[in-house]
Formats: structure tokens, C-alpha cells, sequence
């Protein structure tokens, strides 16, 4: 089992939730974020107001999968996630001990 | 004579079968009081029977204590799987000790029955003293019942105890009451509208029609006016019965106290009528949704019974000064409309009840709420309602036209008067299209209330910017303040989900049909229905580009742009995107999506401003303009209209209907005989001036100086070019000393004053002078920095200068001259204030080219200078 944290552009969620679901991953976590890497911010100036985009919406999924299926979701992602430009995010593999359903206990793959 | 008690095995299964004997019944079609009534005394009989058994086995008499039923189970109102409300009254504290083992023996075996017992003891002694930290034992004590036991102990509890103690707790019983009463509504966002509501606990629910009871109980005969008339004890019984049939009915549902109204079981009590006592009107097929409205129905009533008796609150917190200034308004008002209302202890009371029959006495009580921000009493509320419900009584003027519709949308506090409209139905009168919606039930896992609650929030949350201290506010106070024609966003806001209770397809669609049956019936005018139907059509589209496109591409935002047209629009689209997503639940609006939303709309607003000589108009390829404007300038050759349109901004195309620019075209075609061409409009509470001309050197500078010396504070302008050099430029201005407004006569030398200063036929130098001795500089309030910059990337021709500054009255005037004097040729200007800022940004040449290095550092200067 892997966790695979995937940082995106807001504008490619719908995309890559849709591709996802065709692999047949609907379970994930999905979290509003701000934040930068190369892209940086930049400076904005409204009726004479200025303000600083350090901080870049982006969208943060997250989700434990088993082994087998990790790399077609990650190829999946990246298809559907890159523009080409910088600011298209970056994914997150991790390897995961054991998985609990609160529900009923059972463990391992069969509670993802 | 001691022994054992009646062993579990004989009793559970009585017990048992007579509960299953009582919902049998409940579910052939009893009455929830015939229901509650057989629970009632089961539990009655079976804690008499044990508690005469346990005094029994323990060899006790009952002196000394008493069964009492608190709370619903003292009232008669025990729902299947409610708690058994029991109160242990004792003689004494050596009682207390003696029957401690019997008690115990008691409850346990009520429990093993399948009784929840939530139980209480005290000494008589102990009920004489205020619990403060337990308002809720005190509240449940008033609806003591004797079940058992020492009916003397329980009389002296009544009539020696409770009676003085009653009395004497009787501030903090209403204060706690209350306060428990207004956090249970803020649990539930104050509101009885919810798509699953809890029929309990929520406001509108059962808890509500108790807290109302209790309220009038504990006060007694303390308060005048608190009787309710025949009506209302009439509807609230019904009422009452509905929601008590619903709460047996979740709780068998459920097997448990679950008062919740899901969805599921929504259908399946629309199914079975639930609520609807015997008669035709139960074997009507309902849809769930149409079940529903009456439940909204009967928990509006119960709602508004409790809210009588809460001390109102203004739900918009004003300032001193505001307060001030609206008691100052409000007693010229009584005087003007013959005192049928006026303000006391912060809120609208009528003062003649009778002038409620004219509706139009109604809804100008409607408009003060909406203008000031103070609410309708609710003794106001009660009186409209009265006039409502007896339509015996004479009623005039029930005709509401736009113009009143629109002083109530278009306030500060529009809110103010729809919400008691729509509590009163009055909404549905005024504007029939909402009944489409009223307490509809929209299944919807991301929403959290009806469609008509979303709608109405959506306006609540724009009209508390001003004051939101919430971060997500922070960028959008300042557009709710500034924006222009707010009338036409509410009412599309009013509108914008209608369609959702309508048979289509697509809601939008819906909402548009709407639109058109009430712009019709209101006369709105062309523009005004355009502005709103874009919204209501477009009320998704900056939501979804902020999602799901990438809103820092360029190419997004022109597109957006491009679709949007006006900055006017956008500001509107914005603050109802912001609205509507807030509306869904307390967390739709996160502040990373109130982020987004802002850099989209500043980034669109900054495209407006900086694009505007980019893309201008081709008349040979506006056929269909062509067209109207021609017609509408009484059939005027298309060739010249054309020569009039070419070159024009596009902008010039978008904030002007056909018929104005028809009028423009019009005003262009006497530029022969007379070559300045002027039109003044009086708009609300300001002015508006068109100048048509040739273009020439200072013309800008000329008329704002012309502004300035009549006394004219120019508050917004436009100063566009054609291909030809004719110059149409529109000042927005207010009349600082009422000059145009007190004297009629002085319209005229106003015109005659512009077109000779701009002729050059009169000098500009003495009506300054003039003005400069009559005006008194006064301080500013907001003290605005000076910020003056340039864009030379946007656009080909033109450099463009951003200037921020405090506005003052000749500000335009002292830019523009300084402008004129270094050579610089506007080609477009486009003025704004927001408060005390002024914003301009001018499109500037210098011999038909951008400006160069030299002269911008030169400018820079001199209007640093000029403007500190």
C-alpha cells in the first residue's frame, strides 16, 4: 500500500477526479491548499491597492492505494494534470504500514 | 406485606405488547395525540404499579416522598423513545437517605422495561433555591405532575414552595430561557428552512411552541399584549398536532430519539399524509416536496408564536452616529406620512394600525426597514399579518409597482423588509415567480436550506459586508458599497434559482421565464431587464471559471471579459457569485475560494482598464446595431450612423442601450447648426451630463473646470473618441449646493455656461474664482495617498496613467489642465470614485504616439505637485 498526495492546478481537479474514477479510484481526500514551489507569486495592483499572490491556489488529493494500481494512477495524473507550464504541481509517493476501517477493523487492503 | 416484585418475564411482555398494540394503532391512522396519550399512561401505569411494588417489598409507606413527571413526560407529551422525566421529591434529607435502595430497585427495573429514566431527587427544601448553573431543571419543573406517592408532600411543593420561588426566579428563569432559546436558533443558523430539519431542536420545531409556553407561563400576567387571539391559538394547535405525528413517526422510523426529517423519510411521510388529520385533504397524492411545504408551513407558526415573546434585537448592529441619524430621518418621516409609524426602543412600531389597509403605508414601512436597518417590531409584524388574514377588512393600492419594489431592493439593508415579507407571504404578492421556490426542498448533499432560505441569504450576506469583520470579506465590503444599481442585483438574486421549482430542465431557463413574466408586469425598462437577465443566466459562470479554469492565463481572463463586457456587470456578477456560494451552507465559501473569486474579478477589472483602446468598434460589422439605432433615431441613414459609430471604444457600446446611443446619434446630427450638443439628466440623487463636440485641445480639462465652477463634484466619467475626432464624454456628477435641483431656471444657464467655456466663447478663469471663495475647504475624512503610474505594455497606442488620490471637488479639472498645459491628448478617461478616492485612468498620446520617458518623469512631477 502506497499514499500518493497529489498537488494540482485547481483548474485540472474535475479532470483528473473524472480520470481517476475511469481507473476506478473514487476514495480521496481532497483539500483546498495555498502554496508555491518554482512558480512563486507574483504582485497584483487593483485601484491602487496592491497585493502579493506569494501563495497559489492549488488543490491537494490525497489517497492510500494498493500497490498494484499506484502506477496507473500516477501515469493517470500526470496526463491529466500537466498544462506543460510551471505551477502543474507534483505527486507524492509514500509507503503505508497498515490501513484500519474504524467501521468494522478490518485491515489492510480491504479497508481502503 | 413484603415479598418480591412482579418478575420481568411477566411484565416486559405486558408492557411490550401494549407498545406495539399503541403504534399498530399510530400506524392505521391515530392521531399523534391519541398516540402520545396511550404512551403517557402506560408509563404512568407501570410506574405507579412499581413504585407500589417497591414500597411494597422494602416494607416503606410513601410519606416522605413523591413521583413527580417533569418536563414532556409532565405534560402529557411522551414520544416513543423520549425519557422519562422523574423527579424524586423528599420530605427531608433523612427521606432521602431511607429511600435511596428503593429508588434504585425502581429505576432499574423501569429501565429493564425499556423506560428511559432520566431521573432527579431533591428535598422540598432544595427546590426553593435557584440552580444558576441549571436553568433546564427549573424549565422542567414547571410541567410538575404528580405520578405517585405523598400527595401532601407534593401539595406543599405547589402551593408553599413553588409559588413564592416561581416568583422570585422568575428574572432568571426569562433571562435563561431566553439565552438557551437564541443559542439552540444559532446552532441551526437561525433559521426553520432546512432541507433535513430536526423537528425538535430546530427553530420552528416542537422545542419552539414549549419555549413559547414556558415564556408565557413564567411571566404570567406580567405582560400586557402576550394573549394570543383566537387565530393564532387555532393555528398553533394544528400546527402542534403536525409536528407531534411527525416526532412519533421518526421516532418509530428510527427506533430510537432521533428527531431528524430526512430525505428518506420525507418521501415516506408524504406517502402516508402524515399530519393530515382524516378528511379528503389526507387522500390527496402530495410529492414530498409539496409534503414539505407543510411543514414549513405549520413550524412558520410555531416559530413566529415564540419569537413574539424573545426581545428583539436589531439583526444589523448600527453605529451611534447611524442610530442618530436615523431617529433624525425617522421623526421627519412620522411627520411627512402622518405618524403611521415610528421608531422606539430600536425598532419600527406602527403607530396607526388602521393605515395598514393602504398597502402602500405597508410597504413604506418595508422601505424605512430597508433604507435605516432598524426592523419591523414584531407587535408590527403581527399587526400586518392581522390585516392579511382577514381579507373581509378594506384594502387599497395592493398594486405594487417597480419604482416601490425597487427604493427596497436598491438600500442598504434590502434584507430588512424581505425577510418579514417573506414571513408575512407578502413576497409571493409582490413578486408571484418566488412562490416557485417558497420552502422547496431541492435534494442537494452540498446545500444545506430551501431554495427560497438560500435565495434570501445570499442577500443577507452581501448586506452584512459593511460590518463583517470575517476574512473573507475583506476584498468584497468595498464593491457592496460602491456598486452601482444594487436594485437590479437583488432582484436577480430574488430570482436567480426560482427555475429549481419549475418542470424544466435547466433551472436557468426556468429563472429567465420568470424574469420575463416580472420584468413585464414591473415595465422594467430594456436595459434594466438585460442587466438582470445576464445574471441570471451567467449566475454559475464566474464560479465555475474560477474552478475550473486557470484564472492567472491571460487568455482565461479575456474570455471572461469578453463575456462580461461592462466593469459595471462584473462587479454585480461578483458580488452575486460571492453571495450565492456563501448562501449553500456556513462553509461553502472557504477563504481560498473568496481568494480566487477576488483575483478573478481584479484581474478581469484591471482588463477593462487597460484594454480599452485595444479593441474598438467596426460599425460595418455591427449590422444588427446598425439596424436599431437607426430605427430608433426615427429612420436615420444607416451610412451616417455608421460614420457616427466607427472607431468608438467598445466599451462605448456596452454601457449604452441602442437607445441611447440612437439619442447620442441624434445629438451628433445638430453638431452643424450648434457644435457643442449637451444632454442633462437628473438620476437619483445626481446628475448625468453627455457632451457631444469636436475634439480640441483642453476640452476635458474645459468641462470638468466648467463642473468644478458651478459647484459640480464629479463623481464618475467616460471621455471617448470616434475615427472622426468627435468627442462623447459623460460626467456622473452630484450637485454639491442643490443648484440644478432648488432652481429649475439655472438648467438652462448651466448648458448655456458649459457650451460657451468650451466654445471659447466665455473664459473658464472667473467661474473658478467664484466657486474658489464661495467653498471651504474641509478636511478630509480618509486621509488618500497620492499614487500616480504608468503602463506603456498595454496598450499599442496609448500610455496609460493610473492616478489614486483624495477627491476633492475640481480635482478632474486641476488633472486635466495639467495634462492639457504638457501636451498630453486624452483618448480615453475613465473617472471613478469610491469614497474619498478618486480613481482615473487616462489613455494618453503625445502627437499621436505614446509618451515618452522625459515627458511621463515630467508629468509625474507636476501632478505630484498638483495633486498633494
Amino acid at each position: 500500500m502506497m499514499k500518493l498526495e497529489a498537488i494540482i492546478q485547481p483548474s485540472r481537479f474535475e479532470s483528473v477526479k473524472d480520470a481517476l474514477r475511469e481507473i476506478g479510484i473514487e476514495g480521496m481526500t481532497v483539500t483546498e491548499v495555498r502554496g508555491h514551489g518554482r512558480q512563486k507569486g507574483h504582485t497584483e495592483v487593483y485601484r491602487g491597492r496592491e497585493y502579493t499572490v506569494d501563495l497559489l491556489p492549488k488543490i491537494k488529493l490525497e489517497m492510500v492505494l494498493p500497490d498494484p494500481l499506484i502506477q496507473r494512477a500516477v501515469d493517470t495524473i500526470l496526463k491529466t494534470a500537466k498544462t506543460g507550464k510551471i505551477g502543474d504541481g507534483k505527486i507524492f509517493l509514500s509507503r503505508v504500514e497498515e490501513a484500519i476501517r474504524i467501521r468494522n477493523e478490518e485491515r489492510g487492503e480491504n479497508a481502503l | 406485606m413484603p415479598g418480591s416484585l412482579t418478575p420481568l418475564s411477566v411484565l416486559g411482555p405486558q408492557t411490550e405488547d401494549e407498545r406495539n398494540r399503541i403504534r399498530q394503532h399510530f400506524e392505521a391512522g391515530a392521531s399523534a395525540r391519541e398516540t402520545l396519550d396511550a404512551l403517557c399512561n402506560l408509563a404512568d401505569r407501570t410506574a405507579q404499579q412499581i413504585f407500589a411494588e417497591v414500597l411494597r417489598v422494602h416494607g416503606a409507606a410513601a410519606q416522605g416522598l413523591s413521583l413527580v413527571a417533569l418536563g414532556g413526560y409532565g405534560r402529557r407529551l411522551l414520544f416513543p423513545y423520549s425519557d422519562l422525566d422523574i423527579l424524586f421529591l423528599f420530605g427531608s434529607e433523612k427521606a432521602e437517605t431511607e429511600f435511596r435502595p428503593l429508588i434504585a430497585d425502581f429505576s432499574r427495573t423501569l429501565w429493564d422495561l425499556g423506560f428511559r429514566v432520566s431521573s432527579a431527587g431533591r428535598t422540598l427544601d432544595e427546590c426553593k433555591r435557584i440552580e444558576e448553573d441549571n436553568a433546564e431543571f427549573h424549565l422542567a419543573l414547571l410541567d410538575r405532575r404528580l405520578l405517585a406517592g405523598d400527595e401532601e408532600l407534593f401539595d406543599r411543593l405547589v402551593k408553599k414552595v413553588m409559588a413564592g420561588s416561581e416568583k422570585q426566579a422568575r428574572p432568571f428563569l426569562l433571562a435563561e430561557l431566553t439565552k438557551l432559546t437564541k443559542e439552540r436558533h444559532a446552532r441551526y443558523g437561525n433559521t426553520i428552512y432546512h432541507l433535513e430539519p430536526n423537528v425538535k431542536d430546530a427553530p420552528g420545531g416542537l422545542r419552539d411552541f414549549q419555549a413559547a409556553a414556558w415564556l408565557r407561563q413564567i411571566a404570567g400576567d406580567q405582560r400586557d399584549g402576550w394573549k394570543n387571539s383566537a387565530t393564532e391559538e387555532e393555528l398553533s394547535a394544528t400546527a402542534v398536532d403536525f409536528l407531534c405525528a411527525i416526532r412519533c413517526f421518526l421516532h418509530y422510523s428510527n427506533a430510537r430519539n432521533d428527531n431528524t426529517l430526512t430525505y428518506e423519510l420525507q418521501s415516506a411521510a408524504a406517502e402516508r399524509s402524515l399530519g393530515i388529520p382524516k378528511g379528503p385533504a389526507r387522500d390527496l397524492r402530495r410529492s414530498p416536496e409539496e409534503w414539505m411545504r407543510l411543514y414549513f408551513r405549520q413550524a412558520r407558526v410555531l416559530n413566529r408564536l415564540l419569537l413574539r415573546y424573545i426581545e428583539q434585537k436589531p439583526a444589523v448592529q448600527l453605529s451611534l452616529r447611524a442610530r442618530l441619524l436615523n431617529a433624525a430621518r425617522g421623526a421627519r418621516g412620522d411627520m411627512r406620512k402622518g405618524r403611521s409609524f415610528a421608531v422606539r426602543d430600536g425598532m419600527l412600531e406602527v403607530v396607526d394600525e388602521q393605515a395598514l389597509s393602504d398597502r402602500t403605508v405597508t410597504f413604506a414601512l418595508f422601505a424605512e426597514a430597508a433604507r435605516t436597518g432598524i426592523p419591523l417590531s414584531r407587535e408590527a409584524e403581527r399587526a400586518i399579518f392581522y390585516i392579511l388574514k382577514h381579507p373581509e377588512l378594506p384594502q387599497k393600492n395592493t398594486e405594487v409597482n417597480w419604482t416601490t419594489l425597487r427604493e427596497i431592493l436598491g438600500a442598504d439593508y434590502p434584507s430588512m423588509a424581505l425577510r418579514p415579507m417573506q414571513r408575512l407571504s407578502m413576497l409571493m404578492e409582490v413578486l408571484p415567480e418566488f412562490r416557485a421556490i417558497d420552502s422547496l426542498v431541492v435534494r442537494d448533499f452540498y446545500h444545506r436550506y430551501t431554495v427560497d432560505e438560500h435565495s434570501l441569504r445570499t442577500i443577507e450576506h452581501l448586506q452584512e459586508l459593511p460590518d463583517s469583520c470575517d476574512e473573507r470579506a475583506t476584498h468584497f465590503r468595498q464593491l457592496w458599497k460602491t456598486v452601482e444599481r444594487r436594485d437590479l442585483l437583488i432582484l436577480a438574486l430574488l430570482l436567480h434559482d426560482v427555475g429549481k421549482g419549475m418542470a424544466v430542465e435547466n433551472h436557468v431557463t426556468g429563472s429567465l421565464g420568470a424574469l420575463e413574466t416580472a420584468a413585464a408586469r414591473f415595465r422594467l425598462s430594456e436595459y434594466d431587464a438585460a442587466e438582470v437577465h445576464f445574471l441570471i443566466e451567467h449566475h454559475l459562470d464566474m464560479s465555475a471559471t474560477m474552478q475550473r479554469r486557470d484564472i492567472f492565463d491571460p487568455g482565461t481572463v479575456s474570455a471572461f471579459a469578453d463575456a462580461v463586457a461592462t466593469q459595471e456587470r462584473l462587479q454585480r456578477l461578483c458580488l452575486m457569485t460571492y453571495g450565492d456560494i456563501h448562501a449553500v451552507n456556513p462553509e461553502a465559501l472557504t477563504p481560498w475560494k473568496a481568494e480566487m473569486l477576488w483575483q478573478l474579478f481584479a484581474a478581469t477589472s484591471n482588463y477593462f482598464s487597460r484594454t480599452l483602446d485595444r479593441d474598438r468598434l467596426h460599425a460595418s460589422d455591427e449590422l444588427s446595431l446598425l439596424e436599431q439605432v437607426s430605427s430608433q433615431a426615427g429612420g436615420a441613414n444607416k451610412t451616417e450612423v455608421e460614420r457616427f459609430l466607427e472607431g468608438f471604444p467598445r466599451r462605448y457600446r456596452a454601457v449604452h442601450t441602442p437607445a441611447e446611443i440612437a439619442a447620442h446619434f441624434q445629438l451628433y446630427q445638430k453638431l452643424g447648426a450648434e457644435p457643442v450638443q449637451t444632454e442633462l439628466k437628473a438620476r437619483h440623487h445626481s446628475f448625468s451630463l453627455t457632451i457631444l463636440t469636436a475634439d480640441r485641445p483642453a476640452l476635458f480639462a474645459t468641462i470638468s473646470g466648467v463642473l468644478a465652477g458651478w459647484g459640480m463634484n464629479i463623481v464618475k466619467a467616460d471621455a471617448f473618441a470616434n475615427a472622426a475626432g468627435v468627442v462623447l464624454d459623460t460626467f456622473h456628477f452630484v450637485d454639491l449646493h442643490h443648484t440644478l435641483e432648488l432652481n429649475p431656471t439655472e438648467i438652462e444657464r448651466f448648458r448655456k455656461s458649459l457650451a460657451d467655456v468650451a466654445m471659447g466663447k466665455a473664459p473658464l478663469d472667473p467661474l473658478l474664482k467664484a466657486r474658489e471663495i464661495a467653498s471651504k475647504a474641509k478636511p478630509p475624512k480618509v486621509a488618500v495617498e497620492t499614487q500616480i503610474g504608468y503602463d506603456d505594455a498595454s496598450s499599442v497606442h496609448s500610455t496609460l496613467l493610473e492616478i489614486m488620490a483624495q477627491d476633492r471637488p475640481g480635482l478632474l479639472y486641476d488633472v486635466g489642465s495639467a495634462l492639457a498645459r504638457l501636451g498630453c491628448n486624452i483618448d480615453v478617461a475613465l473617472i471613478d470614485t469610491e469614497g474619498q478616492k478618486a480613481i482615473d485612468v487616462f489613455y494618453l498620446t503625445e502627437r499621436g504616439k505614446k509618451l515618452s520617458q522625459q515627458k511621463q518623469e515630467l508629468l509625474q512631477e507636476v501632478l505630484q505637485s498638483t495633486l498633494s
